[in-house]
């Protein structure tokens, strides 16, 4: 699995200056299979990046195939998927899986986000690529793009969101953003969903001070990503989702901060930054 | 009266490198007359600096009066909203203007804000929001000063407003197509269109321009949607933005004094910018134009009148 960042940030995209190196857009990671599948987890202002480079592919000529895994339905996480220009290209299939528990109520909340009072797309109808919308059955792996794929739903503030697991040849990448565990401990059911993943990619949208004041947002603080890291003996934790006020500098210390949290262990530190691959 | 650009950016945010000077927060601009509180014109992704900047003030300490005037509700004008700080403090007062609907402005407002989408309710933010119809031509005013609107042509309708206040005048024209190719209303247009339009649209279309016209007549500043460039809009005249020329046209008809480029298109650089900005430059000389031509970019303020 190669596993690139093509937006970072949590909450709402953050221009300017101060993030150009960790960079602005929200959430979107993209795997691309050991037999070239095109796994995308999440549609944050990213995706609209990786949506311009993909057309450059089989994407453009309508022969691209692609499977999308939506952690939940905040904006942050699905606000691309109207400039993602795949889906206007005829002949190209994509299959979204995502929470909601039934297709036609995942269907309707991205249905809310075309809305002619907010989008002139007014559809999803208006896409013109095949775009069909799964929603995950809990614990049940599935086979997407060549990987088997097992969902697990973590408490999101007031809501909830998925976590995901993908295997492909005894390599595993878990993604688990936006979790905020009850009194900051990481559950033992997290702890054996990222059970000796190689990578665990982990919500770090805060600083143990900001987090203190926020818990009730549903976010890690980035202790606890460590936390869960050393529990489930993980080889390498990725830093991800942060706060949309934190700088370049500010991520900085969160990264050096793990490294400090996680000495002495074999877990090695690395920062989600735009445009950043990772080989698993 | 005081005018500070804290989005310039149409559709999507754009952070990156590419994008540092001119910015890629969405649609966002600030007006402030003289000792009043803050017009807000748009709420895109750039009103959350804003925000931040306005606890400083009396909206800090729940005191604070805000006007937001929506051009229209999609999602690059209205999606900074729930990160506007001012509304989660109680007794802060944000009234937010946007054109008249079949349904209650609120409940399109408070959809942004529902559970699937984002974690705070709009009922649950604390400061006071009214929700205030306006039609297409209304004219309102907001302390001291006067607002008028107009229809724009672009998908779903967006207005225009001009604010006057202090001696001078800002006019505020997003997104709008040029007033010549075709209508856009509510019916979805998936493609650009082919043939001669008919007279009864082609009258329709003059006398969208003319209330265009009217409303920027003798504008201190006039901010004109220039998202296309030529051959984008030969491409995409259904998605409802304008070129450099249109504006200028627009500009010289209503005598405007300072035309701003507005609306920049998220995937172009800041170099790019740069290059129409020059372009315009010399197509408003060479149009004869008397007014000065700026491109907006985040952080530029400029003074009208007494301030």
């Amino acid at each position: 699995m190669k596993v690139r960042f093509w937006g970072v940030r949590g909450s709402i995209p953050a221009p300017g200056p101060e993030t150009n190196r960790y960079g602005g857009n929200t959430s979107c990671v993209s795997i691309t299979t050991a037999t070239g599948g095109l796994v995308i987890i999440d549609m944050g202002t990213g995706l609209m990046h990786l949506g311009a480079t993909l057309m450059a592919s089989a994407f453009g000529k309508g022969a691209g195939r692609a499977a999308i895994l939506l952690s939940h339905t905040h904006w942050d996480h699905i606000q691309g998927l109207g400039f993602f220009p795949p889906v206007f290209v005829p002949g190209n299939e994509i299959t979204l899986w995502g929470p909601g528990g039934s297709d036609h109520v995942l269907e309707g909340i991205l249905e809310g986000q075309m809305d002619p009072n907010f989008s002139p797309l007014q559809t999803l109808k208006n896409f013109s690529a095949s775009f069909e919308i799964r929603a995950v059955q809990v614990g049940v792996p599935f086979e997407v793009q060549g990987l088997t794929v097992t969902a697990r739903l973590h408490p999101h503030g007031g809501t909830t969101a998925l976590a995901f697991r993908l295997e492909e040849a005894g390599r595993v990448f878990v993604y688990a953003s936006d979790v905020g565990y009850a009194d900051g401990v990481p559950d033992a059911e997290s702890i054996a969903f990222y059970r000796d993943a190689d990578v665990l990619l982990h919500d770090t949208t805060y600083k143990p001070e900001d987090q203190a004041t926020r818990r009730n947002r549903g976010f890690s603080a980035y202790d606890e990503a460590c936390a869960a890291a050393r529990a489930a003996g993980v080889g390498r934790l990725v830093t991800f989702h942060y706060d949309q006020d934190y700088t370049d500098d500010d991520v900085d210390g969160i990264v050096a901060s793990c490294r400090v949290l996680l000495a002495g262990t074999p877990i090695e530190v690395v920062p989600a930054r735009e445009g950043d691959e990772l080989l698993i | 009266m005081v005018i500070r650009f804290w989005g310039v950016r149409g559709s999507i945010p754009v952070p990156g490198r590419a994008t540092n000077r001119y910015g890629g927060n969405t649609s966002c601009v600030e007006v402030r007359p003289k000792g009043e509180p803050p017009i807000i014109i748009d709420a895109g992704t750039g009103i959350r600096k804003l925000g931040k900047l306005l606890l400083e003030e009396a909206f800090g300490e729940g005191r604070g009066k805000a006007s937001i005037l929506i051009s229209h509700t999609h999602w690059d004008h209205v999606q900074g909203l729930p990160f506007f700080s001012p509304l989660y403090r109680a007794g802060n007062e944000v009234h937010v203007f946007a054109r008249e609907r079949d349904v209650h402005l609120e409940a399109v407002f408070s959809q942004q804000h529902d559970a699937p989408y984002f974690p705070v309710p709009l009922s649950a933010m604390h400061a006071t929001m009214q929700f205030h119809g306006v039609s297409e031509g209304a004219s309102f005013d907001i302390g001291r000063a006067k607002v008028t609107s107009a229809r724009l042509n672009h998908p779903s309708v967006a207005i225009a407003y001009r604010v006057d206040a202090d001696g001078a005048s800002v006019v505020y024209c997003s997104d709008t197509a040029p007033f010549s190719d075709m209508i856009l209303a509510h019916e979805f247009v998936e493609r650009p269109p082919s043939g001669i339009l008919p007279l009864a649209l082609l009258e329709e279309l003059a006398e969208m321009r003319a209330g265009v016209v009217a409303l920027a007549k003798d504008a201190d500043l006039l901010i004109y949607d220039t998202q296309f460039t030529p051959e984008e809009y030969r491409k995409q005249p259904h998605w409802g933005h304008s070129r450099p020329d249109d504006a200028i046209e627009i500009a010289m008809a209503a005598g405007a004094k300072r035309l701003c480029l507005y609306h920049h298109a998220p995937m172009r650089s800041d170099d790019a910018n740069d290059a129409i900005l020059a372009g315009t430059r010399a197509a408003a000389l060479a149009a004869g134009a008397r007014f000065e031509v700026m491109s907006a970019y985040e952080g530029l303020e400029v003074t009208v009148g007494d301030a």
